[in-house]
């Protein structure tokens, strides 16, 4: 081969690489407002679905609701502890509830809670649905005058954003209570400073920003093993492990919670 | 699963309540619920104050900052919502401080002397008083460098404190050395020597003089020494006085006549002194009479000068 040719050839795979990742982003955000648009039908809620719905929202949350909560309370004992001590070491200790509540509640948890139901419900889900397409159930569904998205799609990532809240939710609520513990012990008389504080930590703006990125988490960790499903394509033969529609998804998803963290973290900081 | 759609219902009104529940603690954590009273404290630099922070009484928060905001005479306005139920610690007399420490923000502080003035009235404008632990860091850390260098000064190659404790440790191997204290202060070892031998000298001396004085003592205090002459003397002296004492009074009863004779002499001189001025008094008047007559004499002798 020539050197024109490999060049020629080197700069058309590139672009189709390109042009690929692109079609790839775009299936997602295009399902993503589909998916949208459908949560906010009341159509979408038939008897059917609704049963559907509430089977998703019920498997996906309630049995890691409570091992994530405990796993929250040990953290939070542990990581108020350490601040508490090393912050009374030097003489701060009025600044370490402070620093466990931005911490903690502000940024572990959120993140956490996210990567958990990812972990646990939303990327099982995902390949339980590409296992329905590459079965031909979604086709099936098709056939028979029903959108498969609506059917299939919709209950799995609404039940996912569900169980990614009420997680962070329930979390930042135990690790709060926690906290609160681990420095004043069993006495309500700390309880007034303690809500000042946490009123003072949670000023509007960081306020909007915890709620939309615990949101964007959750949608980021439901939507995208979804998109991978739908529209991965299968590995090629011999392509390797690295090139799957798995680990490309699960490559997204960090990425984009990744994004997600960095910029709430330059809306609350800067 | 059995009653799946109640569960999930049950967990989804579990999730409204906790967000709501959330929602609600998050409102009466930033004092949504409280009535408050706003007081405006007037501040040169609002800087390090913000939206939220709290202000304290006795370090007790009683009231949160709401507002920040840039007078028309270039000051910091900073409106602080005061609760209610908190606000009567606030006294007309009240002053409020914006102190900066070494760490973390600034602290608000209001302090109320008197607690009988009347309460702080809504939307009352004060002025508040501001330190800065930072700013008087750069001062001290100035008087540390020239306390430091003076003492750097004093202590170098070329300082006193050096020359001193170098005279210091000459001093102390000078005392140590043979002559001691006395060389030290006589400026030398020679002349401790010398003193050393003046004082052998004075002892010796000093013997000698005990004999001179024990011979003394015999010539004077002896049994025919000085001394007992001379009380022998005094004796006759004595002697000689009582009869010196004879022969003054004999004088005396000599001078008694010669003041009788003195005294006679002295009348008669009186008596001649009126008869000299009797007879003055006498020629006085016998001048005017011959004055008289050459006046009236027709020859008399005009005494007048005429001039031509």
């Amino acid at each position: 081969m020539t050197p024109t040719g490999a060049w020629h050839s080197r700069v058309t795979q590139s672009g189709a690489a390109a042009g690929h990742w692109l079609l790839e982003w775009w299936r997602m955000a295009y399902l993503g407002a589909i998916l949208t648009v459908l949560a906010f039908s009341p159509s979408s809620y038939g008897r059917a679905a609704r049963a559907t719905l509430s089977r998703h929202v019920y498997l996906n949350t309630a049995p890691i609701l409570p091992g994530f909560s405990l796993l929250c309370a040990l953290v939070t004992v542990v990581l108020t502890r350490i601040v508490v001590v090393t912050a009374q070491s030097y003489g701060l200790s009025q600044y370490a509830l402070q620093v466990v509540i931005r911490v903690l509640v502000l940024e572990l948890i959120p993140i956490g809670a996210a990567l958990f139901v990812a972990l646990r419900c939303t990327i099982p889900d995902g390949v339980e649905l590409s296992v329905l397409q590459a079965g031909g159930r979604l086709d099936d569904l098709r056939r028979q005058g029903s959108d498969p998205t609506r059917a299939e799609v919709l209950p799995r990532v609404v039940a996912g954003m569900f169980a990614g809240v009420t997680l962070a939710a329930l979390s930042c609520v135990v690790a709060l209570c926690v906290a609160y513990v681990a420095v004043y012990g069993f006495t309500a008389s700390g309880l007034e400073g303690y809500t000042r504080l946490f009123g003072q930590v949670f000023s509007p703006p960081v306020t909007l920003i915890f709620t939309l990125k615990t949101l964007f988490f959750s949608l980021a960790v439901s939507l995208i093993p979804m998109a991978s499903a739908l529209y991965g394509q299968p590995a090629r033969p011999g392509a390797g492990v690295r090139t799957s529609a798995e680990m490309r998804s699960l490559v997204r998803m960090f990425a984009v919670l990744l994004l997600i963290e960095v910029a709430s973290l330059v809306g609350n900081y800067y | 699963m059995a009653n799946l759609e109640l569960k999930a219902r049950i967990l989804i009104v579990f999730m409204l309540l906790l967000v709501l529940g959330s929602a609600l603690y998050l409102l009466y954590a930033r004092g949504a619920f409280e009535s408050t009273q706003e007081l405006v404290l007037v501040a040169d630099d609002s800087e390090g104050v913000v939206v939220g922070m709290d202000m304290t009484f006795s370090g007790f928060p009683i009231g949160r900052v709401r507002r920040i905001e840039l007078a028309g005479d270039g000051k910091a306005r900073i409106v602080v919502d005061v609760a209610s139920k908190d606000a009567h610690w606030l006294r007309t007399s009240s002053v409020f401080t914006l102190v900066k420490g070494l760490v973390g923000g600034p602290n608000i502080r209001a302090y109320s002397g008197i607690l009988n003035d009347p309460p702080l009235p809504g939307g009352a404008v004060r002025n508040v008083l501001q330190g800065d632990t930072s700013a008087e860091i750069p001062k001290v850390i100035a008087a540390a460098r020239d306390l430091l260098e003076n003492l750097n000064t004093l202590t170098g190659a070329s300082g006193p404190a050096r020359g001193t404790l170098a005279n210091l440790q000459t001093l102390t191997q000078r005392l140590n050395g043979p002559g001691g204290a006395l060389a030290v202060l006589l400026g030398g070892d020679a002349e401790a020597r010398k003193t050393t031998v003046t004082l052998d000298r004075a002892n010796a001396l000093l013997a000698r003089l005990d004999g001179v004085v024990a011979k003394a003592d015999a010539q004077v205090f002896g049994a025919k020494g000085v001394m007992p002459e001379t009380r022998a003397t005094v004796a006759q002296l004595n002697a000689m006085l009582g009869e010196a004492r004879g022969s003054l009074r004999k004088v005396d009863a000599i001078l008694v006549d010669a003041q009788v004779v003195a005294s006679n002499a002295k009348d008669a001189t009186t008596d001649l002194a009126a008869l000299r001025s009797e007879v003055e008094a006498s020629l006085r008047k016998v001048e005017g009479l011959i004055t008289e007559i050459n006046r009236k004499w027709p020859f008399a002798r005009d005494s007048e000068l005429k001039l031509p």
